[in-house]
């Protein structure tokens, strides 16, 4: 039986806690996303899911590499602890701090308000190494739909806010791995399923096919989408809505060659983000045109990798450019992909330029606007398997848990959540 | 995606094996002055290295003053230079084949494509029935990353010669590096019985087989008849794909023969290397079987004391009659300190006792000590402790500072003696990582109960041990999650699964802040996730990630966080 000296030290430790408590638990919780951070990708999965959950959150542009603002909640303390995410308590004297600072510098604050809704179009039966995308999405926890041709034709696009391309090609050529794959069994299901695809549909052939969803990816754009692309997805969905009356595709694609005039008929003023790109158009070169600056598959012309720098905007400006670029690295080693790189001479006037090669005639990353909506292209298939092969196992993230390269994507799946700013240069 | 990687790689081993070859047909024909070259050339001086090559070159065609100036001028960066003599000397002798490929490598280093292919129809031209202009250039083709252009070079082979068959090693290659695992693995199949020395090479353009396939290519090499090259590439494929049980299996089947004999001993010489103790010991029975060699015989017994099979040391390495005229002192260093250790093992303590006595005097001082320990441990294996003291007394004073009177103390329960003789053993193994851990947890000195554990564990009772050091634990609070974790790995390495699991409950219970605890709880839901428990043990890895965020098991718990969850979560 206690005692009453223990009873009266129980009571008052009780009463102590209940005291103490309250202020253990600070007012807002910080992501760091500089050096101190321990999982750069997973704190892209802490904000996104909590944001979807309705918590006041902010991306603080420049700020610690971009870092999150997030309410202190026990259940975003496990989320965080879990997932080997580093958090920072803030008081709301230490937030003034911070906010402070950040008034002073090339720093801003953006809110995040909804969490966007997002869609990744991949085909049914991906392989494993086809998306830089879909394993970030994974790993960092976000959760997001698959879609492909068929509902894109439904018209299911209205049903998000964010839609991601990879490894497509719109030219509807399979990017010309008929030259070196065309007995591998994955590549003849591929072209099966396109065909048998492009025929429910009521297509006359692939490429019609893909010219067709790409004309709605298109349209989601002007009506206020946001898009994400990668790898060879940029440069032929840029062919396929420039040459909608063009006959792009090799013969081995649609039973007729391409067309001898495709460079003088294409209309660069319908494509989001090139102009005035040659094609390529012999069926025996595994390349689409000169938009790609790198070639990697075509010996004659490959170049070697080198290293892209991102450009540093400014936040309180141009928010938008800025939370493309948010990383805690400015140089970052580049990769291979069946589009590595977008040469200058193809840009449009209107392009943003997020990420260069010095001295190069390309460059990596490029962002801009179309109708109500926005595009945004990088180059390269997996951030962190610059010589990435078909068949590679796919990239295990949980060994590159800070890749820059990563975060540049996952940058893209936040940046619609932000609350829309004017952009002012 | 680019393919790059392991086609050019092996592109660049076969360059090797080439130049290796070239290399050694040119050492036949060396003249003085082409050595007085390779002399320069090997110094460093490229320069005067090349004019010795050239003026040997101009006085007499050969193929070490080629291979010579192709080096050195590629050194130079003066490979251009090598066009003009290359052209004198096909005219000279059009069906050369070693001109024609050093000339395409020097096209293909200089990237004049259009000159490469007009060289390769040239040489078809001049040799029409030759293969070797297909093979140079689909290699060629093949390194460049170029697949395409290297089938069609390799399907117009094909038609010009009348069939694949002096094609295969390119078809296999070309197949691989399309991701064509089936028609690689059966190309390969057709070239490796002419050709077994490349039984790595297929190896290793098979390799990157997605595992869904490999089956396929398993029975493509496994099919009759049993063929060396086939089998020892299966089972190197094996190896790399991490299942040495059917790399044996690959290779057992051989028809045994001397050729199946050396396979076999290799491949049980590596499998030692790697500790696979069993597949080691019945690889080197095979082949001793067919080819008997004593220094193979030592590898088997070895292999087969450690595989857990005793009794097998005495046929794999029998011990010579000395009546015969044996080497009794090479038995006694070399055969002997097995047999001991096979007796020991077998708790044949008095048996072991008559053969270091027996061969006492061919016995040198510092492996008497040796014999003495294993001989110990042998009366301690059969419970005999006294025994086993009086053995270490017998082999002099250095014994009694000895690892093994370090056991000794500890079977006593005198935790200080063993303390201190056991520090600066170079034994490895569970039962002394055991050991370690609970002594320096423990306090004090006497500890018969922890001692009579370890006696336990010696004589091979597990259980037995588990349960006494699960006595103890209450005797010794202060180390009690270190004895209990002991207990739960004893356990669950013997089967009981149960018995571990409710151990580790404990400690995560009645000792959350002790060391034990994280590796308990992590323990304890991998136990669950086995049962089919995924719900359980997805609570369990985030309790233990969240109760202990600074155990280096947080990593570990973290990835077995993530696969859990993927298994739990709906299809």
């Amino acid at each position: 039986m206690p005692t009453r000296f223990q009873l009266a030290r129980s009571v008052a430790l009780f009463v102590a806690a209940l005291v103490v408590v309250p202020a253990v638990q600070a007012q807002r919780l910080l992501i760091p996303m500089d050096d101190a951070q321990t999982n750069h990708l997973k704190a892209y999965g802490l904000t996104y899911n909590a944001m979807k959950t309705g918590a006041q959150s902010e991306w603080l542009l420049n700020y610690r590499g971009g870092a999150f603002l997030l309410p202190d909640t026990p259940e975003l303390r496990r989320r965080a602890a879990l997932d080997g995410i580093a958090t920072e308590p803030l008081s709301d004297a230490t937030l003034a701090g911070v906010r402070r600072e950040m008034a002073g510098g090339n720093m801003e604050s953006v809110p995040l308000e909804k969490a966007p809704r997002i869609a990744v179009y991949t085909p049914p039966d991906a392989q494993p190494w086809d998306d830089a995308v879909t394993l970030a999405l994974k790993y960092a926890g976000i959760e997001f739909t698959a879609i492909y041709d068929e509902q894109v034709e439904q018209g299911e696009l209205t049903k998000y806010d964010w839609l991601h391309l990879h490894h497509e090609d719109f030219t509807g050529q399979f990017n010309k791995f008929h030259l070196g794959y065309r007995d591998a069994p994955w590549f003849r299901e591929a072209v099966a399923r396109n065909a048998g695809a492009a025929r429910r549909l009521g297509f006359a052939s692939v490429p019609a096919l893909k010219k067709a969803v790409s004309e709605r990816i298109r349209q989601f754009v002007e009506r206020g989408g946001f898009l994400f692309a990668m790898c060879g997805a940029t440069e032929t969905l840029e062919m396929a809505i420039a040459g909608r009356d063009v006959d792009l595709a090799g013969e081995f694609a649609d039973g007729s060659p391409m067309d001898p005039d495709a460079d003088a008929r294409m209309q660069w003023s319908r494509s989001l983000a090139f102009k005035d790109a040659h094609l390529e158009h012999s069926p025996f070169v595994n390349a689409m045109s000169d938009i790609d600056g790198h070639q990697v598959n075509v010996p004659g012309r490959r170049q070697p990798l080198g290293t892209f720098t991102l450009f540093n905007f400014s936040a309180k400006f141009d928010p938008v450019p800025s939370m493309l670029v948010q990383n805690h690295r400015a140089v970052l080693s580049d990769y291979y992909g069946v589009t590595t790189s977008f040469t200058k001479a193809t840009l449009k006037s209107g392009d943003v330029v997020l990420a260069t090669e010095e001295g190069a005639p390309w460059v990596k990353y490029i962002h801009g606007d179309y109708g109500k909506g926005t595009w945004t292209y990088l180059g390269g298939h997996d951030p962190e398997d610059p010589q990435h092969a078909i068949g590679n196992p796919h990239t295990d993230l949980s060994l590159h848990t800070s890749s820059p390269g990563y975060r540049l994507i996952l940058n893209n799946v936040l940046f619609p959540a932000a609350k829309k700013k004017p952009l002012k240069t | 995606m680019p393919v790059v990687g392991h086609v050019a790689l092996m592109s660049l081993t076969l360059s090797l094996l080439l130049s290796r070859a070239e290399t050694g047909r040119a050492q036949e024909t060396d003249s003085p002055v082409v050595q007085r070259a390779l002399m320069l050339e090997n110094s460093g001086k490229h320069r005067e290295a090349a004019q010795l090559f050239r003026s040997a070159l101009g006085a007499m065609p050969n193929a070490g003053a080629l291979l010579g100036l192709e080096r050195a001028y590629a050194e130079l960066g003066m490979s251009d230079s090598l066009l003009a003599p290359l052209d004198s000397l096909i005219a000279r002798d059009p069906r050369e084949p070693l001109y024609r490929s050093v000339q395409l490598r020097t096209l293909q280093m200089l990237r004049r494509d259009d000159r490469l292919r007009v060289a390769f129809e040239r040489w078809v031209r001049d040799a029409p029935r030759d293969p070797a202009p297909y093979r140079e250039y689909a290699r060629m083709l093949l390194q460049l990353g170029r697949s395409s252009s290297a089938d069609s070079i390799v399907q117009r082979g094909r038609l010009a010669l009348g069939g694949a068959r002096d094609l295969e090693y390119e078809t296999a290659q070309l197949r691989a590096a399309q991701g064509q695992w089936r028609a690689s693995a059966e190309a390969w199949r057709r070239a490796l019985p002419d050709a077994p020395h490349l039984a790595s090479a297929a190896a290793y353009a098979l390799a990157p087989t997605p595992a869904n396939a490999r089956d396929t290519i398993r029975a493509i090499f496994l099919g009759r008849p049993a063929e060396p090259g086939a089998r020892s590439a299966l089972a190197e494929l094996e190896l790399t794909w991490g299942r040495p049980r059917d790399a044996w299996d690959a290779l057992r089947s051989l028809a045994p023969d001397t050729i199946a004999a050396r396979l076999w001993g290799d491949f049980g010489e590596r499998a030692f290397g790697e500790e696979r103790y069993v597949i080691a010991r019945d690889a080197l029975a095979a082949s001793l079987r067919v080819s008997p060699s004593r220094s193979l015989s030592l590898v088997a017994a070895a292999a087969a004391l450690r595989a857990g099979a005793p009794a097998e040391v005495f046929t794999l390495l029998p011990l010579a009659d000395a009546r015969a005229g044996a080497d009794s002192a090479r038995d006694a260093r070399e055969v002997v300190p097995l047999h001991v250790e096979a007796l020991a093992a077998l708790r044949r303590p008095a048996d072991a006792e008559a053969m270091v006595e027996r061969y006492d005097r061919h016995v040198a001082p510092g492996q008497r000590v040796r014999l003495a320990r294993a001989l110990a441990t042998a009366w301690v294996q059969s419970g005999d402790i006294a025994r086993a003291r009086i053995a270490l007394r017998a082999a002099g004073e250095d014994a009694d500072s000895s690892e093994a009177a370090g056991w000794l103390a500890l079977y006593e329960g005198r935790l200080d003696a063993a303390r201190a003789l056991l520090k600066g053993t170079r034994e490895t193994g569970t039962d002394l990582s055991l050991a370690f851990g609970i002594l320096s947890r423990t306090r004090g000195d006497a500890a018969p109960e922890l001692g009579a554990a370890f006696l336990a564990l010696a004589r091979g009772d597990s259980s037995s041990a588990a349960a006494q050091l699960v006595a103890a634990a209450a005797r010794h609070q202060d180390a009690a999650s270190a004895i209990l974790a002991a207990a739960a790995r004893l356990l669950a390495t013997a089967g009981t699964g149960e018995g571990a699991v409710a151990l580790w409950q404990r400690i995560v219970t009645q000792y959350p802040e002790s060391p034990e605890a994280a590796e308990s709880e992590l323990e304890w839901a991998r136990a669950l996730r086995r049962r089919g428990d995924v719900a359980g043990a997805i609570a369990h890895l985030e309790h233990l990630i969240l109760s202990a965020p600074a155990s280096a098991l947080l990593p570990q718990a973290r990835h077995e966080l993530e696969l859990a969850r993927a298994a739990g979560s709906p299809p």
